[in-house]
């Protein structure tokens, strides 16, 4: 950190979707702002699904829709249910633009970019190795040797939370809040986009996929159309997987189970003859609320993003990019408050805590706090869909005869070992949850 | 006409898959495990999990190498505490990310 002036109103470490909001608003504000980052540039760390929600970030950026890296507006929504080769799929056409698809390395170096553009400094290839107390405060930032002081300390680091669990605000990460999202992207020519999904020019879509394409572990598939590229994945619950793999369950490489969802017999023919650019993988937040930490704030320090455990995945929908700029936001007006009645003492630094509490990020995860623990249910994951399929085949694919509509439920149950009661009490506590 | 198979149409190695990546790699590792006292490491886990492949098996130990990390953290999450040293790697190294 050669070079860095050695005191700052605020220092972000990290510079992702809240970091950058955070850092863009305070800088605006006129804050003397440092962004520490420690990959190559901002973005280079970054892998997300491939969807953001436009809304909470046009709250921090109004000229999102013209200025960002948007690939396409998501106007095409699919869930499919896969058993095998089969597949039963719904497609819903929405009537606004909502979300859009982009490659988040692009996205997050945008937003910090906005953030110099306002006045904040940004340098990379810094890794923060300790946040700084003294006499019971935060007061700044440690790399290697080197000290960076600030009134400030907004931690943005991630789902890893290296930092945190150092100065003992947050436990290791136990494994079942967690998940795994590995991702390829597949380079499909240009402009063979909306020919291949049907799409009308410019437009985009979502895919959902629930079933055994995850080889068995609790979680699923996705598809996401960019520009040129198409983006497919799996996220996979580590908790589930870690006991699956250590009791011999799985016998192939997780490369290997994303591999064969690229060549499943359905889904291959939407990105017949693409190569594979890239691919990755990041860990992200599996249930609402159980990783958030107990405060989210302390003397001199807020928590935002990821690291404040802020994501929701309902297997429908992801929110992390736009939870996370939202955080960055209400923390950023919350440490200007803070300044006005006088410093970031614990007592004004609560506001973070209390105003991000009455946002919609809080109400969106509390109202869908069961998630995470109905995410461990394998039950959801592959008997569902394999009762769905086995319904559908028994109808569709009969010879001469085909079952009525509940022979064929009562059949695929049984060959699902789920009894009709069991069922009822599992759609049942769904539904009361909703 | 005929219809050449390409390799595509199969499923890629793990080392193909990596190739379509970029790293820089750090001099020095940036995680490390014991190799003597490998008690409570959850070695099928890591070998089949690890999305790029550093952990493998040689005979009854597990081995790390770290120049093809991701840096997603499973490894670190699935471990005891005192059977892994795990850090980001230093100076902006490691992986890459594009297209992500």
């Amino acid at each position: 950190m050669d070079g860095v002036p050695g005191k700052f109103d605020v220092v972000v470490v990290g510079a992702g979707p809240a970091g950058s909001a955070a850092a863009y608003l305070l800088a605006k504000a006129g804050f003397k702002v440092l962004i520490l980052e420690r990959g190559r540039g901002a973005g280079s760390k970054e892998l997300f699904g491939g969807k953001v929600y436009a809304p909470p970030l046009r709250d921090v950026w109004p000229g999102l829709d013209k200025e960002a890296p948007i690939h396409r507006w998501v106007t095409r929504e699919r869930i499919s249910f896969v058993r095998g080769s089969r597949v039963a799929t719904i497609e819903y056409s929405l009537g606004r633009r909502v979300g859009f698809t982009t490659y988040l390395p692009e996205l997050a170096k945008w937003m910090s970019d906005k953030a110099v553009e306002a006045g904040a400094v940004l340098v990379d290839e810094v890794r923060v190795d300790e946040i700084v107390v003294r006499d019971g405060r935060i007061v700044g930032v440690r790399s290697g040797p080197d000290t960076v002081e600030a009134d400030v300390v907004v931690d943005a680091e991630g789902v890893n939370r290296l930092l945190l669990e150092r100065l003992g605000l947050v436990e290791r990460l136990n494994p079942s809040y967690v998940a795994l999202g590995v991702k390829e992207v597949l380079n499909v020519g240009k402009g063979t986009i909306e020919e291949r999904f049907a799409l009308p020019k410019g437009e985009g879509l979502a895919w959902m996929v629930a079933g055994d394409v995850t080889a068995g572990i609790p979680g699923g598939g996705f598809i996401y159309t960019m520009k040129d590229t198409i983006a497919i994945g799996l996220v996979l619950h580590i908790g589930k997987a870690m006991e699956k793999a250590e009791a011999g369950q799985i016998n192939k490489h997780v490369s290997r189970i994303l591999e064969e969802f690229r060549l499943h017999p359905y889904f291959k023919q939407f990105w017949k003859d693409a190569d594979v650019m890239e691919y990755g993988a990041h860990m992200t937040i599996e249930g609402g609320l159980r990783m958030v930490p107990k405060r989210l704030y302390a003397p001199g320090l807020v928590i935002v993003g990821d690291a404040a455990g802020l994501l929701l995945n309902t297997g429908y929908t992801v929110r992390g990019v736009d939870f996370a700029v939202a955080s960055g936001r209400i923390a950023a007006e919350a440490i200007i408050e803070a300044f006005n009645r006088g410093g970031p003492t614990e007592e004004n630094l609560r506001l973070y805590e209390e105003r991000l509490k009455e946002s919609f990020v809080w109400r969106e995860l509390v109202r869908h706090r069961w998630i995470g623990r109905g995410m461990e249910d394998e039950c959801y994951f592959t008997s569902m869909p394999g009762v769905l399929i086995r319904i559908l085949e028994k109808l569709y694919e009969a010879d001469y005869e085909e079952p009525t509509l509940i022979d064929a439920l009562l059949e695929s149950l049984a060959e699902e070992d789920i009894s009709l009661t069991k069922l009822i009490m599992k759609l049942g506590s769904v539904v009361s949850k909703l | 006409m005929s219809t050449q198979a390409s390799p595509l149409d199969k499923p890629l190695k793990l080392e193909d898959l990596l190739q379509r990546n970029i790293w820089d790699v750090d001099e020095d590792p940036h995680i490390e495990i014991p190799m003597d006292d490998q008690e409570g490491l959850r070695k099928r886990a890591l070998v089949h999990l690890c999305p790029a492949g550093c952990y493998t098996m040689i005979g009854d130990k597990v081995l790390f190498s770290y120049e093809g990390c991701f840096e997603c953290g499973l490894c670190r999450v699935i471990t005891p505490e005192d059977k892994i040293r795990w850090e980001y790697p230093k100076s902006g190294k490691g992986i890459q990310y594009r297209f992500t």
